[in-house]
């Protein structure tokens, strides 16, 4: 499908709309420099929508990686300012437990001190009076900043900030090309992957903060950036076990820690070098492995339901004479390519962690800004994401109260994750959701234990009268009333809704089966005999692929949809 | 303590079990942890729309399977067997004021809440005029309050399919306003005259050229064929009832009307007993063990039934390490190998999920048989989503299973087990 190419022209255009490359976005933005992101899935589909929540105090790098500990134990403290609406404070338990060596905790606070991460050994009885559910054989305990952060409502409160100082983000376009004049990279070929029209963005200055695609950016400038894609498994359980982020106190390891955010406790992770980020899946074997580590730090973990399990990829840049791959750093990289590789117009940075995002972005952006004499200083440490002001942190009974206070029970659509039928309405009118994923990424729509069951069926149903009212110019029923009527005609494929609702079937059925057991398993089958009993899903005529605006069928984000 | 007969489980098989064995005078003990699958389903009965016998009668389907699978629960009762169940459910249903059509003789297709067009069996009088047969245009029409019913994607989808359809929403009239609405407060709702009476306006100036309005199944729990019949008169076309998300009205209805047939005919419903273990020797059960409010109960068993359900009822229970385990009995299962095997990868994978098949597995007397084909217990039979039937779900036959299993056994029991018991 070849349509007009279209022409656009920016001082920076930033690939990747992950938190590193938003955070420049709205950096440069709020320095007066035009920007342009593109995204090719939407906000946070890459490494920063399948992370692990912990807003790192520093605590797990202070042997293994001392500059990094330093850099996230002062993030830390600033993220807490500007966006104190995505964060909970937890606070974080670092414990010695019968596996773990009983000396290591000396050499642990020696290194928080060393590294100006704040840290008090607390004795077992208070741990344990604050935490119950801790195993009760635990020696030592060192408690830290740890805290429990939102990288999908923050990548959405950056991008909205951004947007006002006047970047453009624009998710679903996917960079095909980079054109190079000679010794310097001028422009990206884009596919808007909604309506297949091919852009070309003109820009003094490109960033790569495509992640653990960075290596496939480069090379599209005929450039090498080695990136090793180190894959991580995580997965929520359906409870707070705990209400501390709880770390072993060991050298950092698979299995290691447990970080309670919102409703759920995540356990997490492994690391398995993948050929590819884009192709992954999750092992039974890794699933066993962290239930039974999950049970050391917490008897009974394995009782709880397992909600879901994901995985990210690390983009971990493989430096030269580097052979380990365990040895390669996790603090990020800036390489300028016109310094290494005499091409100018590009910057690549890569690696990092979600809680030094902020920092990555004022150094690169410091570059750029150099670079086209604009002097502004950068204010990202101070201002604060618009919804912050207050100055509150985010607290679990966040969602409830409001709910309670505007009495919109009757209005749930989602009852696990406390969703209202306006914040659903929202996130299709205001932030343009285009499927059902994007709906539940900035809602937590279908987060909770149901697995969707119910809500899915009813966010698929509003978002076809959402569409339906607009392509009609019919008014939208909103808050509950009116009527939004319109007659569909025969030559109409299928409900929009309905072959929104089957693909988000399969990719959470994707999601769902690596921790499919006790009553998670039964909580399928419900879900199962719904769709294909009660509202026989399976017997509607098959329209899929007949829908541009499914944009999940392109090959360039499809890959997690496809088995 | 005299021995009783003893069914476990409340979901369609069991109470179908509890009947026959009242009905023949042997006052049966029905133990079960919940309420089953009844408040959950739409309330049709699917005998079989399976996609291994299409384009053919409901009946000369059932005959090929009963040929081509001779193990399968279907061929041990043969037609007879099915037809005996469907018969009396019938006139269960039918004495309560809440009678089902259809039968053994073709699969009538009733549009789903999502416009999709699905076959079934026997159907509550109240939906028979959705039937796909009777042509003309349909009006889809629903509540914003009513969460889990939206006419106008339902409406969509059939006109897809060249189903003349419209949806609307209709207004709750003044006074019915709510902090939260269920299935259950619209169904007391459409008891109340003064209701019926402001919907079926709303729907007479809504109809249009429709002949025939859909709504969701939620009208009235006691005499939901009185309310469509009044909806029916003042709307001016005809009305039926689209099941919906759980908790089911249709469900309750049916609920209600075995509750009041088993305990009149003699039995009785212990709700809240989870049985954890049976005792049993040389081949025979005689006891079971129940938990109700953390207390163990003992039960002296002269014969039971075990209708638990599958994995969506509770009676088989599984874990991390991929074990798969009967909940009530500790009896042998049928299921695949490791967890790697439970799954396809497409949730609408055809063939449906290998885990989902597990169940237990019997001789043609529905006795539970152990991995080398012996009897288990002699004086326990199996019925419903308990038993080893491939995945019905993907049949298309899971309550006409449950509910032409359960009968079969419960008489089975009744006329095979010695008179004395009858006490
Ligand atoms: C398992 C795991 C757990 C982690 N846990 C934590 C944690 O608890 N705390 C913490 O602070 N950090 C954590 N991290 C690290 C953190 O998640 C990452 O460092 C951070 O999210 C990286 O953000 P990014 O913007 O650099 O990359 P990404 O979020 O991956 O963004 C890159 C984006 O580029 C896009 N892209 C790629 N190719 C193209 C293209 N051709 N065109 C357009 N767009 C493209 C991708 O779709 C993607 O969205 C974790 C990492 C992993 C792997
Ligand atoms: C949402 C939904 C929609 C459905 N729609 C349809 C449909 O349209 N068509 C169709 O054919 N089928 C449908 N079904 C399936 C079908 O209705 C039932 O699953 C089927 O009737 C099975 O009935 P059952 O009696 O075997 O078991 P269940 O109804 O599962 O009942 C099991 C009973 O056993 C009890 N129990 C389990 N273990 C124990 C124990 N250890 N001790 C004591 N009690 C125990 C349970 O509490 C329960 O009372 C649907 C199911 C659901 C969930």
């Amino acid at each position: 499908m070849t349509r007009t190419q279209q022409l656009l022209q920016t001082d920076v255009l930033i690939i990747g709309g992950g938190a590193t490359g938003l955070g420049a976005a709205r950096d440069l933005a709020m320095r007066g420099i035009a920007t342009i992101l593109v995204e090719k899935g939407d906000l946070t589909h890459g490494t920063t929508g399948r992370y692990h929540g912990l807003l790192h105090s520093g605590g797990r790098y202070v042997i293994k990686d001392p500059q990094s500990a330093t850099e996230c134990a002062h993030e830390n403290r600033i993220l807490r300012k500007i966006m104190p609406q995505y964060i909970e404070a937890t606070g974080g338990f670092f414990v010695t437990t019968p596996w773990d060596d009983p000396d290591f905790g000396d050499k642990f606070m020696q290194a928080c001190h060393a590294t100006d991460v704040p840290v008090q050994e607390i004795s077992v009885d208070e741990a344990l009076r604050r935490e119950p559910a801790l195993n009760p054989k635990i020696s030592r305990v060192f408690e830290v900043e740890d805290g429990a952060a939102d990288s999908f409502m923050s990548a959405y409160g950056i991008a909205r900030s951004a947007r006002e100082h006047g970047a453009q983000i624009l998710n679903y376009h996917f960079v095909k090309g980079l054109i190079r004049e000679g010794e310097r990279v001028v422009a990206a070929e884009v596919e808007d992957l909604r309506t297949g029209e091919i852009k070309r963005i003109g820009a003094t200055w490109i960033l790569n903060a495509a992640g653990a695609w960075a290596g496939k950016i480069a090379a599209l400038a005929g450039l090498r950036v080695d990136v090793v894609p180190g894959k991580g498994t995580m997965i929520a359980m359906n409870h707070r076990m705990v209400n501390t982020v709880i770390n072993r106190c060991k050298m950092p390891d698979d299995g290691d820690i447990i970080v309670p955010i919102h409703t759920v406790a995540v356990i997490g992770t492994t690391d398995i070098a993948v050929p590819d980020p884009d192709v992954y899946g999750i092992e039974p074997d890794e699933v066993t492995f962290l239930m039974e580590e999950g049970e050391k730090l917490i008897p009974g973990f394995t009782r709880y339901r397992a909600l879901r399990a994901w995985a990210g990829v690390r983009p971990l840049y493989k430096q030269e004479g580097v052979t380990d791959d365990r040895d390669l750093s996790r603090a990020y990289v800036l390489i300028d390519h016109a310094k290494r590789d005499g091409i100018d117009g590009l910057l690549s940075i890569v690696g990092g962690k979600w809680t030094t995002y902020r920092l990555m972005a004022e150094e690169i952006v410091n570059v750029v800004a150099a670079r086209l004499g604009n002097t502004t200083p950068c204010r990202t440490a101070e201002e604060v994401i618009p919804g912050g002001e207050a100055q509150q942190l985010y607290w679990l009974g966040h969602n409830l109260a409001h709910v309670e206070q505007h009495q919109a029970f009757g209005e749930l659509i989602c009852e696990c994750e406390l969703v209202t039928r306006e914040q659903v309405l929202d996130a299709i009118a205001q932030s343009g959701a285009a499927n059902l994923d994007d709906i539940r990424r900035e809602t937590r729509l279908g987060m909770g234990p149901c697995q969707g069951g119910f809500c899915t069926y009813r966010a698929a149903a509003l978002w076809s009268e959402w569409r339906t009212a607009r392509d009609h110019d019919v008014h939208v029923p909103y808050n509950g009333h009116g009527n939004g009527q319109h007659q569909p005609d025969a030559s109409e494929p299928n409900d929009p809704g309905t072959e929104l609702l089957r693909h988000f079937l399969q990719a959470r059925w994707k999601g769902l089966t690596a921790i499919m057991w006790g009553d998670q398993l039964r909580q399928a089958r419900l879900d199962q005999l719904i769709y294909l009993d009660t509202l026989g899903i399976d017997l509607l005529p098959d329209a899929a692929g007949e829908d541009p605006e499914l944009v999940t069928h392109h090959p360039a984000i499809a890959t997690e949809y496809h088995v | 303590m005299t021995s009783r007969m003893i069914v476990i489980g409340a979901g369609l098989s069991g109470l179908m079990s509890a009947l026959a064995l009242a009905e023949a005078g042997l006052r049966p003990l029905l133990l079960a942890k919940g309420y089953g699958t009844t408040y959950w389903t739409g309330g049709t009965i699917d005998l079989l729309a399976s996609r291994r016998y299409p384009n053919m009668p409901l009946h000369t389907a059932l005959t090929h399977l009963i040929v081509a699978q001779p193990e399968h629960p279907y061929a041990r009762m043969e037609l007879d067997g099915i037809a005996a169940a469907v018969d009396r459910f019938r006139t269960l249903t039918k004495a309560a004021g809440y009678p089902y059509v259809g039968g053994l003789e073709r699969n009538v297709v009733l549009p789903t809440a999502l416009g999709a067009l699905r076959p079934t069996a026997l159907l509550p009088a109240t939906m028979a005029a959705g039937d796909v047969r009777l042509g003309g245009e349909i009006l889809i029409a629903g509540f914003h309050e009513l969460r889990d019913f939206f006419p106008p994607m339902a409406a969509a989808n059939l006109q897809a399919q060249h189903i003349p359809a419209r949806g609307v929403y209709l207004t709750l009239p003044d006074g019915y306003q709510r902090h939260d609405y269920s299935p259950r407060s619209f169904a007391l709702w459409f008891e109340q005259p003064n209701f019926r009476q402001a919907i079926g306006q709303q729907l007479r100036t809504l109809r249009g050229t429709a002949t025939r309005i859909g709504l969701p199944a939620v009208l009235g729990l006691r005499d939901p064929l009185g309310v469509v019949n009044d909806l029916q008169q003042i709307s001016g076309a005809q009305i039926f009832e689209i099941p919906t998300l759980p908790p089911s009205v249709p469900g309750m209805r049916l609920m209600n009307i075995f509750h009041q047939a088993i305990t009149v005919a003699g039995g009785r419903i212990q709700i809240g007993s989870e049985v954890r273990r049976g005792l049993g020797a040389e081949g025979v059960l005689t006891h079971i063990f129940s938990e109700a409010a953390a207390r163990e109960q003992r039960h002296h068993v002269a014969a039971c039934v075990l209708a638990t359900g599958g994995i969506a009822g509770g009676g088989i229970s599984t874990d991390f390490r991929g074990t798969v385990h009967e909940t009530a009995l500790n009896l042998p299962l049928h299921a695949p190998e490791s967890r790697q095997a439970w799954f396809a990868s497409r949730f609408l994978h055809t063939e449906g999920h290998p885990i989902f098949s597990a169940g237990v597995p019997t001789d043609d007397q529905f006795r539970p048989l152990d991995s080398t084909g012996h009897v288990v217990y002699a004086n326990v039979m199996v019925a419903g989503s308990a038993l080893l039937a491939g995945d019905p779900v993907e049949d298309r036959a899971v309550s006409g299973l449950a509910l032409t299993t359960g009968w079969h056994v419960g008489t089975l029991l009744a006329t095979s087990l010695p008179a004395q018991l009858a006490t």
